[in-house]
This record gives structure tokens, sequence and C-alpha cells, in this order.
């Protein structure tokens, strides 16, 4: 008797004859997952199996496998011999002693003597007598016992479904490079996004001496977060403090955010031809702030001339995006209260509708490219 | 580097720690074992217990119970004794005395603030006024931790007493114990110290207790320290505390006038046209508190942090606790709570290092002001 998990993983078999390389950056990412726990990854059809692992892990291995994204869900089960004697042992005992329930067996082995019906009238039938306050309901049980046969002698029984993250397999849709604050919402467009299969690295932009210590320890354990999804992450760390300063020197004071956000739409495009991001990913929203209008995002997008903006969560309201960053497990630590963005240059009035041209006009009292290059300078790269 | 934060914590003094380093080896017993070489090191703990407290106290009059730390001699002050009525206390008070106040008023006791004067001193007139037949507890700080404000606690303590005689009166003394002259008094039945603040390690504190008035425990288990806080004792702390204070208190005129010197030193060589001095005159040497008004002491903070100046400072780039509250109470503006730094100095502190660190905090505020401008 040995547990074992079993993972079923979703639209991977919509992709026809791609299905293939699909599958195996599923396993690689499953594997990834697991790294530092012992574990072997089978693959009968149709599912993985992990097996041989340390048992008084399984609880975390699941929630690590819960998070990779394509798993459609997990089972935890016992491998037993395909043998009627000992699967109904293991019936007998995950079974609960009351309530309604239904057999549901799967026989991939079909030269085992019985068919799928004749094992679930079997097993039902003594468990019946074993327990007598147990009732047979086959539309809507309160728990369903999964036997499924497998070709090589053994039979996996188990109880009970963990649903999993869901989305595509990280990997399969090429990378993006996000934009990460230490606010709520960066980390849940970065998830989003992943979820469709995208790698990420992520770039923090930091005003030191005018944000602390803690506010970058905050940033880094956000991406921490973001990689149990993406199976590792690479977070490079630029400051923009005289960027900031020269924009408060020299410009409008109402467009140092408008300015900013070009400065760092800039240094993420020029991050992507480094390290070959395909598209920049932000964590705006339409309208949350006065610069996620549609008027900053175009003065944004300006800037940005061989990638696209990805902004995955430009229609969701804020309890939506609330309500996600609690589920993936990021919010309490977004919400710690270290400025991000230094307050000191925060203007009292920032512009809600920047016009383009008036914009480049304020622009052209800066040294754009001297000043980014200084940017990269100080760039640090972190491996998460 | 520069360490120019000593009201946070002091550099252990070295030779204290090498002193009672066989409280960690040698002498590792469990004070309370039956066998000779526990009690040895029991009788040893109670000679360091009577030799703390001599520094500022009659130990016929007087004792002294060990605790992990100051915070949690203000702890057990406050839950031991403020158990009904009115809880009178400060704006003054350090976050032990401040949060557990706002505690007591969770549970329901009355808690009542007297006002600061301008430079962080208790506003005695209105303590008084506060204090009434009801008043189970007085608090008063006696060195202010962010300003080193000094307050009177022996005169407070007679005037709470006369007015309510059955009035608990308990100082917090972690900043002023070693560092000003000063005596436990009749009135006085409560006071905090704290090790690591004089030379000492973390983990050792101290309740002083006027024998006359009894504490309910806030610790049970086996009874050590007369009952009043079981919990397996820190000898090796303790024994450490006991041979910091000893030294402390034996150079304690001559460490005040080395101290008053840096302090004046700051007092002339900052720069006037940015810094506002926010500590009195006749505060306690050790603590300046100072305020470049206009820019933030933290950012200030991460650039003399750069150059090797460590300070203390009372705001936070943080949309929390962004101004020290106890600023604010001595009638500041959010432009002074904001730009305030905490010089704290040290016997160990040098002049040299002092006219650097100076010259070093005049010429990164002028940067900064310069940048932010």
């Amino acid at each position: 008797m040995e547990k074992v998990i079993i993972v079923r993983y979703c639209e991977i078999h919509l992709k026809g004859k791609n299905r293939g390389y699909f599958e195996q950056i599923f396993m690689n990412n499953l594997e990834k997952a697991l790294s530092g726990i012992r574990h072997e990854i089978r693959r009968p059809s149709g599912r993985y199996v992990v097996e041989n692992f340390d048992e008084s892990r399984t609880d975390e291995i699941a929630d690590r496998l819960r998070k990779v994204f394509g798993v459609h869900s997990l089972s935890i089960g016992t491998k037993v011999k395909a043998d009627m004697e000992e699967i109904f042992r293991e019936i007998l005992r995950i079974s609960p002693d009351s309530g309604s329930f239904k057999i549901q067996t799967n026989r991939a082995d079909k030269h085992f003597p019985l068919d799928s019906m004749q094992i679930n009238a079997a097993l039902g039938g003594r468990l019946l007598e074993n327990k007598p306050a147990l009732h047979v309901d086959v539309r809507e049980p309160d728990t369903v016992l999964h036997v499924d046969i497998r070709e090589n002698g053994t039979a996996l029984v188990f109880e009970g479904i963990i649903k999993g993250a869901g989305g595509m397999p990280v990997g399969t849709a090429g990378k993006g490079m996000l934009l990460l604050s230490g606010g709520i919402d960066s980390p849940v467009a970065g998830y989003m996004i992943a979820k469709r299969g995208m790698r990420l690295e992520c770039v923090h932009f930091h005003s030191y001496p005018y944000t602390n210590m803690q506010a970058r320890e905050k940033v880094e354990e956000l991406a921490r977060i973001l990689s149990g999804y993406t199976g590792g992450l690479t977070l490079h760390v630029v400051s923009v403090t005289h960027i900031q300063e020269e924009i408060h020197k020299k410009c409008p004071e109402e467009m140092m955010i408008t300015l900013l956000r070009r400065f760092m739409m800039r240094i993420a495009e020029k991050l992507c031809e480094n390290t070959g991001a395909q598209c920049i990913v932000t964590g705006e929203s339409l309208g949350q702030v006065a610069s996620q209008t549609i008027e900053g995002m175009t003065s944004s997008n300006a800037v940005v001339n061989n990638v696209p903006v990805l902004r995955p969560l430009v229609g969701f309201d804020k309890t939506e995006i609330i309500e996600r960053a609690r589920e993936i497990g990021t919010y309490e630590t977004s919400v710690l209260p270290y400025e991000d963005c230094c307050t000191v240059f925060l203007p009292k009035h920032p512009l809600i509708k920047p016009k383009l041209e008036k914009v480049e006009q304020a622009e052209a009292a800066l040294d754009v490219n001297g000043l980014i290059t200084e940017a990269f300078s100080s760039m640090e790269t972190l491996t998460i | 580097m520069i360490y120019l934060d000593n009201a946070a914590t002091t550099r252990p003094d070295e030779g204290s720690v090498r002193e009672a380093m066989r409280y960690i080896g040698e002498d590792f017993f469990n004070p309370s074992a039956m066998y000779k070489e526990g009690f040895a090191v029991h009788k040893r703990m109670d000679e360091a217990r009577k030799n703390i407290l001599t520094n500022i106290a009659d130990p016929s009059k007087f004792d002294l119970v060990f605790t992990s730390c100051g915070s949690e001699a203000d702890n057990q002050a406050v839950f031991s004794c403020a158990r009904r009525g009115n809880f009178v206390t400060t704006e003054g008070e350090h976050a032990a005395i401040y949060q557990a106040a706002a505690e007591l008023a969770r549970r329901g006791v009355e808690v009542r603030f007297a006002k600061l004067d301008r430079y962080g001193g208790a506003d005695e007139e209105d303590l008084l006024r506060l204090v009434d037949e009801k008043t189970s507890l007085v608090s008063v700080i006696h060195v202010n931790n962010e300003t080193g404000a000094v307050n009177d606690i022996a005169s407070v303590a007679k005037r709470v007493k006369a007015k309510n005689p059955r009035t608990f009166f308990h100082s917090d003394g972690v900043q002023a114990f070693g560092k000003i002259p000063f005596r436990m008094t009749g009135e006085i039945d409560f006071y905090s110290v704290s090790a690591h603040k004089i030379g000492g390690v973390r983990g050792a504190g101290a309740l002083v207790r006027n024998k006359a008035k009894n504490l309910f425990p806030f610790v049970f288990g086996g009874g050590q320290e007369s009952g009043y806080r079981s919990g397996t004792e820190n000898t090796f702390a303790i024994m450490q505390f006991e041979a910091a204070a000893r030294k402390k208190f034996r150079t304690l005129t001559e460490d005040l006038d080395r101290v008053k010197s840096f302090n004046g030193l700051f007092r002339r060589e900052l720069d006037g046209k940015i810094f506002a001095i926010l500590s009195a005159e006749n505060a306690s040497p050790y603590i300046l508190s100072v305020s470049a008004r206009g820019l933030r002491g933290e950012v200030l903070l991460h650039m003399l942090n750069d150059r090797g100046v460590l300070v203390g400072t009372g705001s936070a780039c943080s949309s929390k606790n962004r101004y020290s509250r106890v600023i604010l109470a001595c009638g500041a503006d959010e432009r002074t709570a904001d730009g305030v730094l905490r010089i704290s100095f040290s016997a160990a502190t040098t002049e040299e290092e002092c006219r650097e660190a100076v010259s070093i905090i005049n010429a990164c505020a002028g940067e900064l002001a310069e940048r932010t401008r």
C-alpha cells in the first residue's frame, strides 16, 4: 500500500499535434515544483501520477502541485494490487461511516475479469454490508470513491478532488516582463498572465534613499510568492531616484507620474530586448488612479515601439483584484505599509488626462537617454 | 561606522560579556536546582540583584524582579496595578506603556493621558488634574526616549500620593538608569530598567519594586523571582547586566559630562538653517532630537547610513506610523515631525566621531535639500 497523487491537466488535450511539446513542458514544471523532495512522476494515459515520495510530506507536495499552471485537479490516493480483496479493504478504510456514496471505476486494463459496472456493484454491495448507515446515490452522492484499474497490475483508490490552478503550463506561451511594484495589482497581473502559460521576468523600480530596505524586501517576497506559481523568477531591480529628482527639478509638478511611467516603460522595453521577453505586463486597471486613464496609457504606450503592453487587469474592479490577491496569497504582503515609489515627489494634483504633445514637450527638458543609461548601470538582477 | 543610535541599543560591554560567559559555560546550572552547583548560581544571582538595585535604591526598602526586557517590566507594572478605576499616564510614554494602556482601555479600564510641554516633558499640572480617588496607577516616563526630556518623577510621585495615597506610582526608567543621577524615593512604587541601554546584552530587564507593594504575576510557572516572574532565569544576561551596570554607575558623572560636551557640539555645529533643535536644554544629554524641517527623516537616515553614520529617526517611509506620536504631542507640525532625527550618544562615542558625524549630517541634509528643492 503506497500513497500516490493523481494529477489531471486541462486544455493540453486541445493542442493536437503540439500536444507532446505541451506535455513535456508541463512535466518539467511538475518536476521543478517538487524539486528538493524525493518523488517519481509517471505518465499513464490522460494524467500524471506522483509516486514513491515521503508520505509525511503528502500535503506539502499536493500544495506545490496544486499551484502549477496546467493542473486541473489533484487527488491523493493509494496504490494497491489490482485485486478485488485489496481494493475493497482500501475502499472500506477511506469511506465515511454514513451518508450517500457511489463507486466510480475506470478500467484501463481490459483484461481485468470484471468490467467497470460489475466492480462498482461488487464493491458497493460489500461496503453497504459493512457500513449499514451508508446508502447509494449515483446522482448526487456526498462521497465518490474512485477506483482506477491500471494496466500494470495495480489499482489506484481515492476519494476527493483538490482543485488545481488551471491554465496552461508556464513556458508554453513565451516570456513577458512584468512591472512589479509593491502594490496589490501587479502580482495579480503577473499571476494571470503566467496562468496562460507565459514565463515571467520582473522589473522593480525603487527610489532609495527615498524608499527603504523593507520596501525592497517586500517586493522580493512578492516575487517569491509569485515564483511558487511560475517555477522560478528573475527580478531586476532598478533605481529611478535620479530620474525622479530630474523630473522634479525640470518638469511641471503634475507630470511626475506620467513622465516617470514613460521612463519605466522605456527601461522595461530595453530589458525585453536584453532578455528575450516578448511583451511588457503591467497591473494597470482602467481609471483606478490618476495615471491609469486611457490618456495616461496612451502616453506611456507611446514610448514602447517594438513589443505589446499587456494589461490583464484593465477591466477589473479593485475588489475583484483584491479577491484574487487573497486567493493567490500575495495580499497580506502587498498591504504592508512601506512606500514603494517615493511620495516625497508625489504631486498634489497629478495630471489625469495628459496630452501626449504636452508630455513630450515637458520631457524635452530631460536627458532621457543619459538617465536611462544611468538607471541601467544601477540595475541588480536576482534569481528568485 | 559612527554609531549614534545608543538610545535604541548600546554595544555590549566586552569585559562584562567575558565575565558573564561562565554562566553559559562552566556554571550553566539552573539556579532552582537543589544541588550545590545550582544553589551557587542562585546565590550569585541574588548578589547581582542586590548590586544592581543598590545603584539606585535602598535594598532594605526595595526589591528587584528580573524580567526579559524593559517592555516586560512596564507591562508587568501596568497590568498588575491598573486593574480597576482609571489609569493616568502621559502622551510621552514609550510604546510599552502606551500600547499597554490601549489594551487596558479595550478591557474597560479608563485611561487618561496628560499633555506634554513642547520639549516632550509631562505637563505636571495637567497630570495632577487627572488623578482622582479612583486612580489605580500613575505611570510617568523618567527620560523620554525620543526627546530626552527629563520628568522630575520624585516630585510628581509625591504630589500624586498627596492627592491619592492609594494610587500606585510607576516610572519607565529605561533611558535614565545608569545615565542620570537618581535614587528611588518612598513615593515611587515601581521603576522599569533595561540592561541593553547601558552596555548590557538584550534579554535582561528588571522591575524595581517597593517591598511594601505587591504585584500580580504576569507569567505563571515554577515560581522564580519570588513568584512574581516564573521562568528559568537568564543567568548569563543577568550577570552581564550586573557587571555592565557596575561599570556604568562608577563613571556616571564623568560620562554625563563627556556626553554633555558631545550634545553641545551637535547643538552648536548642526546647520541652523536646516535643523531645529527639539530637545530642551536641560534634557538628558544622551538624547538629542532635531528636525530638518521639510525634509524626511528616514530619507536622511538612509543617506547617512550610506556615509557610515547610524542615527535614529522619528518618522518612517510608511503610510502607517508616519509621524512620531510623541513629537506631534509636543505640538510640532507635520513638516517638523517628518524631518526628525534622533541622535543618541554613549560614553564610548568620541569627540572626533562627533565632529565627523556633524559634518556628514550637515552635508547630507544640504544635499537632500538641494536634490528635492
